[in-house]
Formats: C-alpha cells, sequence, structure tokens
C-alpha cells in the first residue's frame, strides 16, 4: 500500500515542477475539485513540515473530540470521507498532482477519523502509508547536502569520482589546445597590417602612381589631338615604344599598362565597322599575301571564336 | 537584360541603366570588339574564414565582370565550373585553396587555357587596410568599372613569367586609349616583383583625382557644397587666402600630375592640372609563383615548384636538390639553389 502513494506522488512531484503540463488534464471537473484544492504552495510546505494552521486544526479537534459523540460523529465522517477516496482513487491515474493535493486533504480527513473506524480498512492502510511516506520524505528533505559543486554523490567512492574528474579536465584542455592550434593554422599567413604606411607601401604606391599617370597622359595627349591633328605615325608604334621609353628615366622598371589597344588610324571608330572585328588579327588580309603581317596588338584572348554569339 | 519598361505593369527603368546591365552581360565589347573577359572567384576544399573573406575580397576586385554572389557547394568539381563557365562567357577561374593549411591562388583560363599556381606568403584583408587607416575610402561606384593592371618589376625574367604578365592583361577587360573616358578608371590592381625575394606583390588601390593649385578650403568648399563659417572674417578674401596648414600627405611631385583631357567632375576639369592620389582599398597580398601548368589545372607541368632549377618540362627535375650547386636560370643570372620545397 506504501507503493501507491510513492508512484504516483513523484509523477506528481514531475508534473507539478513541469510548467507546460495542463492541471486538469480533461477529466478533472473544476467543481468539484475546487472545494478541497488548496494552492501549490500549500502541497509543497506540506512535505517539509506540517503547517502551523494543520497543526492548530489537529488540536482543534482533538480537543473536540468527545467519545460520547461516537454515532453522530463516526456517521457523518465515514460518508463524508467515503465518497472522497472513490473520486480521488479514480483520478489518481491521470492527475499526479491533485493527488498530492488530495492526499493531505485526505489525510486530514483519514487521520482524524482513521482511529475509530474500523470498517474502514482502505483508508486505515491508506492512512498509515501516506504517514510513513510523510516520515521518510521529510526526513530526505531535511538532510543537508554537502555543498559539492558536484552534486549529490551517490556512490561515496571519492576516489572514483576523483579519477572521473581529472580524465575530464584533461580532455577538455587537450580540446582546448586543439582548438587554439587551429585557430592558429587558419590565420596562417594573414597579416594585419599595422597603422602607419611603411616605406614599402609608399614606394608601390609610388609605382602605381606613375603608372596611372602614365595612362593618363597618353589619353589625354590622344584625345585632345585626335579631333585636331591625326597623327600620321603609326598609332600603334606609340603605344608601344614610347611607354618603354619613359621608363628609363624614371629607372623603376618597367609599368605596364592594361593591355592597350592602338589601331590604325584610317580603321573606323567603332567595332563592327572593323576588318577584324571578331576575327582577330590573323584573317584580317585573307585575300593578300602572307608576308605582310602588320600585327595587330588585339589579339583575340581566346581562339575559339566559333562559339561567340 | 531588361526592357525599357514601356510595357504595362513593368518597372520604369532609365535608358542609361538598361544600357549598363545589357553592357555587362554582353560578351562582346561595343568600342574595341573584343570579347570581355569575365571571371569566376571560387574556392576548392575548406577554407578557414578569413580565406574566405579574402575570397570575396578577390571577388569585388573583379567586379563587374564577375559573379559576386556565386554559390559553390562541396559536391561541385572542377568539371562544373568549366561547364557553367562557357555559356556564360567566363573566360577566367580564380581558385583559392588551403592545401596544408597553405593558402594557395590559382589563376586559370578557361576551358583549357593555362594555370598559375601561386602560393600566397602573407596576406590582409579589405576590412583590416580599412581598419588601418585614418580615413578610408571605398565608395561603390567605383566598382562599377574594372581595375586597371599595373605590371611592374617583370622586366627581362623570361618564361614562365611573360606569359603570366599576358595572362594579367588579358584578365581585365582592354582600354581604348582614345575613347575610354577617365572617369572610369577608379581603381587600379598593382602587381610587382621583387627580384629579391621572388615574391609578387599585388595590391589594389582606388583613384582619386586631386585638382592642384586649390587650397584646401576652396575644395572643400566645392566639395561639401556648404555654406562656411564667415563669423570671424570681415571680407570674404580673408577666407580665400587665408594661409591653411600643409596637408601632411601632401605627395604631389610633378610626376603625379596630369593634365586632363575633358571634364572628370566638377573638381578637374579639361586642361587643368591634376594629381594622382591612391588610396589602398581591398585585399594585399604577397605570393610566390610556384607551378605552371599547360591545362586548366592539369596537363604538363611547366613551371616546377622548386626555384632554381633548370626550367624543363617533366617533373623529373623535381626530385633532385642540392643545396650546394649553383644552378643558372634562363635568363643568365646565377642562384644559390636554396629551393624550398613543399
Amino acid at each position: 500500500m506504501a507503493d501507491a502513494p510513492a508512484q504516483p506522488a513523484p509523477a506528481a512531484a514531475a508534473a507539478a515542477g513541469n510548467p507546460h503540463k495542463r492541471k486538469n488534464k480533461g477529466k478533472g471537473n473544476p467543481n468539484k475539485k475546487n472545494k478541497k484544492l488548496k494552492g501549490p504552495d500549500d502541497a509543497t510546505r506540506r512535505r517539509h513540515k506540517p503547517s502551523a494552521k494543520f497543526l492548530k486544526l489537529l488540536e482543534k479537534r482533538a480537543r473536540d473530540y468527545n467519545s460520547d459523540d461516537d454515532d453522530d460523529a463516526p456517521q457523518v465522517r465515514p460518508r463524508r470521507s467515503q465518497p472522497r477516496p472513490p473520486p480521488k482513487q479514480r483520478d489518481a491515474a491521470p492527475d499526479g498532482d491533485d493527488d498530492l493535493k488530495e492526499a493531505p486533504s485526505s489525510e486530514e480527513e483519514a487521520s482524524s477519523s482513521g482511529g475509530e473506524s474500523d470498517g474502514e480498512k482502505a483508508v486505515t492502510m491508506f492512512q498509515e502509508g501516506c504517514r510513513a511516506f510523510q516520515a521518510a520524505f521529510t526526513k530526505i528533505m531535511e538532510k543537508k547536502l554537502a555543498d559539492n559543486p558536484l552534486g549529490p554523490i551517490l556512490s561515496a567512492d571519492k576516489k572514483l569520482v576523483a579519477a572521473k574528474l581529472a580524465e575530464e579536465a584533461d580532455e577538455h584542455k587537450s580540446k582546448g589546445e586543439a582548438r587554439k592550434e587551429k585557430r592558429l593554422a587558419a590565420q596562417k599567413g594573414h597579416k594585419i597590417p599595422e597603422n602607419a604606411i611603411d616605406n614599402k607601401e609608399k614606394m608601390l604606391i609610388k609605382v602605381a602612381t606613375q603608372g596611372v599617370v602614365r595612362l593618363f597622359n597618353e589619353v589625354s595627349k590622344r584625345q585632345t589631338r585626335k579631333g585636331l591633328n591625326p597623327s600620321s605615325k603609326d598609332v600603334k608604334s606609340l603605344a608601344k615604344h614610347s611607354v618603354p621609353s619613359s621608363e628609363g628615366q624614371q629607372g623603376q622598371g618597367s609599368s605596364k599598362f592594361s593591355k592597350n589597344i592602338g589601331k590604325g588610324e584610317d580603321e573606323p571608330g567603332w567595332a563592327p565597322l572593323r576588318d577584324t572585328y571578331m576575327l582577330g588579327s590573323k584573317l584580317k588580309d585573307w585575300d593578300k599575301a602572307q608576308d605582310s603581317d602588320v600585327a595587330k596588338p588585339s589579339e583575340v584572348p581566346l581562339d575559339n571564336f566559333s562559339d561567340d554569339e | 537584360g531588361k526592357g525599357n519598361g514601356k510595357g504595362p505593369g513593368k518597372r520604369k527603368m532609365p535608358l542609361s541603366v538598361a544600357r549598363k546591365q545589357q553592357a555587362v552581360l554582353a560578351n562582346v565589347d561595343q568600342v574595341t570588339g573584343e570579347r570581355i573577359p569575365k571571371s569566376f572567384v571560387f574556392s576548392r576544399g575548406k577554407l578557414p574564414s578569413t580565406l574566405r573573406h579574402l575570397q570575396q575580397d578577390l571577388r569585388k576586385l573583379m567586379l563587374p565582370y564577375t559573379a559576386l554572389k556565386l554559390k559553390e557547394k562541396k559536391r561541385n568539381n572542377l568539371k562544373d565550373f568549366v561547364n557553367v563557365a562557357s555559356p556564360l562567357g567566363v573566360t577566367h577561374f580564380l581558385i583559392l585553396s588551403n592545401p596544408k593549411s597553405l593558402p594557395h591562388l590559382r589563376f586559370a583560363k578557361s576551358p583549357q587555357g593555362p594555370t598559375y599556381t601561386c602560393q600566397i606568403l602573407e596576406y590582409a584583408l579589405a576590412a583590416d587596410i580599412a581598419n588601418s587607416q585614418k580615413r578610408p575610402r571605398c565608395p561603390a561606384e567605383i566598382f562599377k568599372n574594372s581595375p586597371l593592371v599595373v605590371l611592374s618589376g617583370f622586366n627581362g625574367l623570361g618564361e614562365p613569367f611573360k606569359s603570366f604578365v599576358t595572362f594579367f592583361r588579358h584578365l581585365v577587360p582592354a582600354i581604348d586609349t582614345d575613347t575610354v573616358k577617365l572617369s572610369t578608371c577608379q581603381r587600379i590592381l598593382l602587381l610587382q616583383y621583387d627580384k629579391e625575394t621572388e615574391a609578387i606583390d599585388f595590391r589594389h588601390y582606388s583613384i582619386k583625382l586631386q585638382p592642384v593649385g586649390v587650397s584646401r578650403k576652396i575644395r572643400k568648399l566645392m566639395q561639401n557644397n556648404q555654406v562656411p563659417d564667415l563669423r570671424d572674417l570681415k571680407d570674404v578674401s580673408d577666407y580665400v587666402t587665408k594661409a591653411g596648414y600643409g596637408s601632411e600627405s601632401e605627395p604631389d611631385d610633378e610626376a603625379a600630375t596630369v593634365s586632363l583631357a575633358s571634364d572628370i567632375d566638377k573638381l578637374n576639369r579639361a586642361s587643368r592640372k591634376s594629381a594622382v592620389r591612391l588610396q589602398e582599398i581591398g585585399p594585399r597580398m604577397t605570393m610566390r609563383l610556384v607551378k605552371v601548368e599547360s591545362g586548366l589545372c592539369s596537363g604538363d607541368i611547366l613551371y616546377p615548384q622548386s626555384v632554381g632549377k633548370d626550367v624543363k618540362e617533366g617533373q623529373e627535375e623535381e626530385e633532385i636538390e642540392d643545396a650546394e650547386d649553383m644552378m643558372e636560370l634562363e635568363d643568365g643570372t646565377e642562384e644559390d639553389d636554396s629551393g624550398d620545397e613543399e
């Protein structure tokens, strides 16, 4: 009999702790329950020790008890207590925490009536079981736990625990080291520039600036000249040779532009009008002799122009 | 591209924008008649997060002719990219990888072009560079045009660097000096070869033109379009002629001055002198060329891994290593064989 209250009680505890579980899972009749429902606080408080109120009530009943009134009182009580266990037992299964609320209330009634009602065998045994359970539970809850950060250790073998802890710490350390190494390897080569621009960078910027300046000067020369005086010189040679010639003065090493298109002056400006549009320089004079190869610098990057749209 | 928005219910788009969109999608440059080189920047293998940022920076660098939001999956292999590339007109691949925790960048031409593998010795992200500058400058419109490419220090190097230079020149659309508008040249990519360390410095700058001979105050006035504070001054001439502080970054030698052909913007007008000022944006890398293959990440190896051997085809050379021997390079300089092999 002690098992029955023990089993629903932990379930009730779990259910009470779970905020998502609905309290009256479909079967509860709120009206019936509300009569004896105490708040959850009362139930939890009851686990630690009986409340002062309850004690007072017990005392009051003990005071009021008069064995001369046996005829009336027990009749009232059993009748009242009888309907209570059936509904309680009926709902014991689905309603975990209601059971807990019922238990103290039925305990109240049962404890007062238990002694004298011999006919209520079930109630008596239940009451004893309840009392025993209450005593045991209270004893457990009163026990002070050691303030161990690991929590309560069920097996008191300290050595085992220490070994396990050491192993865990080791694992943790090696994992941490591995992670650090991995991160270092990932950053390999990543060099964050310092604030000040040092000499090397300044030199690089200078080189780049010279390249840009040269290009811009070329462009401005070409573009201002274009309208005025089309030069008779081959423009291609201008592009190729004048640039290298100015390098010697700079002494910096050659700078080359992105591919410079120089075309003959006699060719139209718009690309599709040219003879070499999409054909490349090779097929320019396809009907003429092969020796005259005024190779235009406009090479087609891919030879397979057949897939051009 | 999108239509001109004349139909009912279509969003109205100005003609210039529609034309620009079409220009980017086009395969052939309208003016020069050549194919526009487009590129894919992607990675092979797992990359740590900083290398992913580097990949994104490189994509921004290759704008506008690249897929900025290219999505790659683990199971894509190179063949998938090649297959997708040809209908879209993509001609170049930039492949980031991280074998043995050493970042490598491969430049390749699709579909059967040569592949240049460079090991990245050091790199810095665009965000790092912006953090290190006092006034970082990276307006979004400078990515609307391709960068200019400047290669320096590659003189007289012979193979494989000669083809490397040609490769890079083809990586960006060609510039027609007769018709190019200077306002479209807003970025510059610099590759400089350092002979002692044999490293290639890779830098990305933004170009800013500043009129020369204009005092700082007047320049700011024109830029800000705000009325200056003349409370303490008696006359406007005080404001204009007051000697201000010299700018701390006065690099303007004669070397940096250009004379413009046309109006660039409000400040830089035609046939006036302007100074070219560069500011670094974008990733910064130091790389070393370690391998050249004749195919797309396959084929004959044209340039062996370790430096200082006779440059010949074949892989037998890689096995031979002798620290004491002096070996001759192709261009005649002699060098100690201190090659480092991976």
